[in-house]
């Protein structure tokens, strides 16, 4: 069997002048739950679009599950499973109806269907409702059930489009232990998109970057928070400004400098030191009274990543 | 093939009927069409209605009327609900989609029309009770019942898709398909006023030399071949890559 659930090559998709996607070459190991991270705009639904064969390349290529998404889209949807942009679901069926639809559309056995859609449904606690239409549904457990959907026929590999946007952070917070349990239970690979760094650091074995359609960084959110946050310190005292911030942001190894609640917090680059800098702070007439360093979160990383290109 | 078409035409008949039974505008409307259809008419026109041509035509276009009513939902419903990219991302072939879709739209303007026969008959026979059963009596008749509805529903269907994919929402297409039916009949029958004398004789001098089932067979086989080639048209048209972008 092929290691590799995703191999994209030189990936590149142009809408009349604006290049969607730019030279995507990237790697997802099968069983992985790969995360991939990006402004609005970024490239992220095209690029899931691309690997499904909805759309076609302007050049490069891609080989999901071991087809070339070009010339075999329709073996690599049979085999696969998508929550887009959008729920997706039938308000007016019921959750059961809904899962059947797609169910057939996979061509399971009517048995195994059966048996597949109360186990799903009682993981996620809706089976009790299952014969509801779905419009009667909050919005958390309608984006339960359309993450029950394209996990319905045990796919080699799920893309999910950011699927706990709009939810209150108590309901993506369940969605998340529930994708979570199903992910780790399945052993599918993952694509998950998301803006949500805490989901990437709690899902995500792999973890990629884009803007603008071209990818910043891939890695683990270990090797990413060690490679691109660099060391995070936190600086308390006195006598600390905005001004003194900009100053200290001048500095060519310094990735993020600010004042925040009275503290500086100060994001070095390559993992320079931060020792010169308390030097200046004190040359510029601060106080120091206390230094945190800790690695950075995927959160900062991003942002990092995000300034260095804007930059 | 046939289990993909069979799994459309399964969930779009239990949308249409869960959208034509539930409360509000998508239940009235069958049941106004089926009371005016199935019962004013009949009980206006009495037994005459079995010996004229005009309840034939009459229920023909209302086939057309029921699959226009249904189809902009099928399809441009579809795309407004933002269901349209997880069905094109699933594995059914894009001439499964379009045709399940078709044909649940055409049975549904065949089963409202069939509904309307049996209640006609009904009606028609409970006020005007003389001992004996009141129906269509005559091949043609049965024919035109069974070909005309489904073929012309179908041809609707056909072309509410491209209706449907240019409109920006349900309404728009519902509206656009409306009065496209309204042109089509009363352009029919301005039309055919409007023709000359010479050209009005000329049309009857045929139609009187061909019996009614030969009249009625050869408007099928007409309709047919529009249907055909509105499909095929429609299955150009209906393509994943062209309408995750649209």
């Amino acid at each position: 069997m092929n290691s590799l659930a995703i191999r994209a090559r030189g990936l590149t998709r142009h809408f009349a002048a604006v290049r969607a996607l730019d030279d995507l070459s990237v790697e997802v190991p099968a069983g992985a739950v790969f995360g991939f991270l990006g402004p609005n705009g970024a490239g992220k639904t095209t690029t899931i679009r691309l690997l499904l064969g909805l759309i076609e390349p302007t050049s490069g290529s891609a080989e999901v599950l071991g087809f070339d998404t070009r010339t075999h889209g329709h073996e690599v949807r049979a085999r696969s499973g998508a929550l887009l942009e959008h729920s997706g679901l039938y308000e007016r069926l019921s959750a059961e109806n809904n899962l059947r639809f797609y169910g057939r559309i996979a061509q399971m056995h009517p048995l195994e269907l059966d048996k597949r859609i109360e186990e799903l449904l009682r993981h996620l606690h809706l089976w009790d409702r299952r014969k509801e239409a779905v419009v009667k549904w909050s919005r958390g457990m309608k984006q339960k059930l359309a993450i029950a959907r394209p996990l319905l026929h045990r796919p080699g590999l799920v893309f999910l489009d950011e699927p706990t946007a709009g939810l209150d952070p108590v309901a993506a917070a369940s969605l998340r232990d529930d994708l979570a349990a199903l992910a780790s239970q399945q052993g599918a690979t993952i694509f998950l998109t998301t803006h949500n760094m805490a989901e990437a650091e709690k899902l995500c074995s792999l973890v990629a970057v884009i803007r603008q359609g071209k990818l910043l960084a891939v890695g683990s959110p270990k090797e990413l928070r060690a490679r691109g946050g660099g060391q995070r310190t936190e600086i308390t005292g006195r006598g600390f400004s905005d001004a003194m911030a900009g100053t200290l942001r001048q500095n060519a190894d310094v990735a993020q400098a600010q004042l925040e609640n009275g503290k500086l917090l100060i994001i070095m680059k390559n993992g320079a030191s931060v020792a010169p800098l308390i030097n200046q702070i004190v040359r510029e007439g601060g106080e120091v009274e206390e230094v945190r360093s800790g690695q950075g979160s995927l959160e900062e990383v991003f942002l990092t990543l995000m300034e260095e290109e804007q930059a | 093939m046939t289990t993909d078409f069979m799994t459309v035409l399964w969930k779009e008949w239990k949308e249409i009927l869960l959208q034509r039974s539930a409360g509000g505008s998508g239940a009235r409307q069958p049941l106004v069409i089926v009371l005016i259809v199935g019962i004013l008419l009949p009980l206006r026109m009495g037994p005459q209605r079995f010996f004229s041509p005009e309840p034939l035509l009459i229920l023909t276009f209302l086939a057309a009327v029921a699959t226009s009513a249904v189809v902009a939902d099928a399809f441009a419903g579809e795309r407004e609900r933002h269901t349209l990219e997880t069905l094109l991302a699933s594995r059914l072939p894009d001439s499964s989609i379009l045709l399940g879709k078709i044909a649940a739209c055409t049975a549904y303007g065949w089963l409202i029309t069939m509904a309307c026969v049996v209640l006609g008959t009904v009606t028609v026979n409970i006020a005007n009770w003389h001992g004996q059963i009141l129906m269509f009596h005559d091949a043609p008749s049965w024919l035109g019942l069974i070909l005309g509805p489904p073929v012309l529903g179908a041809a609707v269907a056909s072309a509410g898709v491209f209706v449907s994919l240019h409109a920006a929402t349900v309404r728009q297409a519902q509206q656009t398909l409306s009065l496209a039916l309204v042109v089509l009949l009363f352009g029919a029958i301005f039309g055919f006023n409007a023709l000359p004398v010479s050209w009005k004789a000329w049309f009857a001098q045929i139609l009187f030399g061909w019996s009614l089932t030969e009249l009625i067979l050869a408007a099928t086989g007409i309709v047919v071949l529009i249907d055909l080639a509105l499909v095929l048209a429609a299955m150009a048209r209906f393509q994943r890559a062209k309408l995750v972008l649209d």
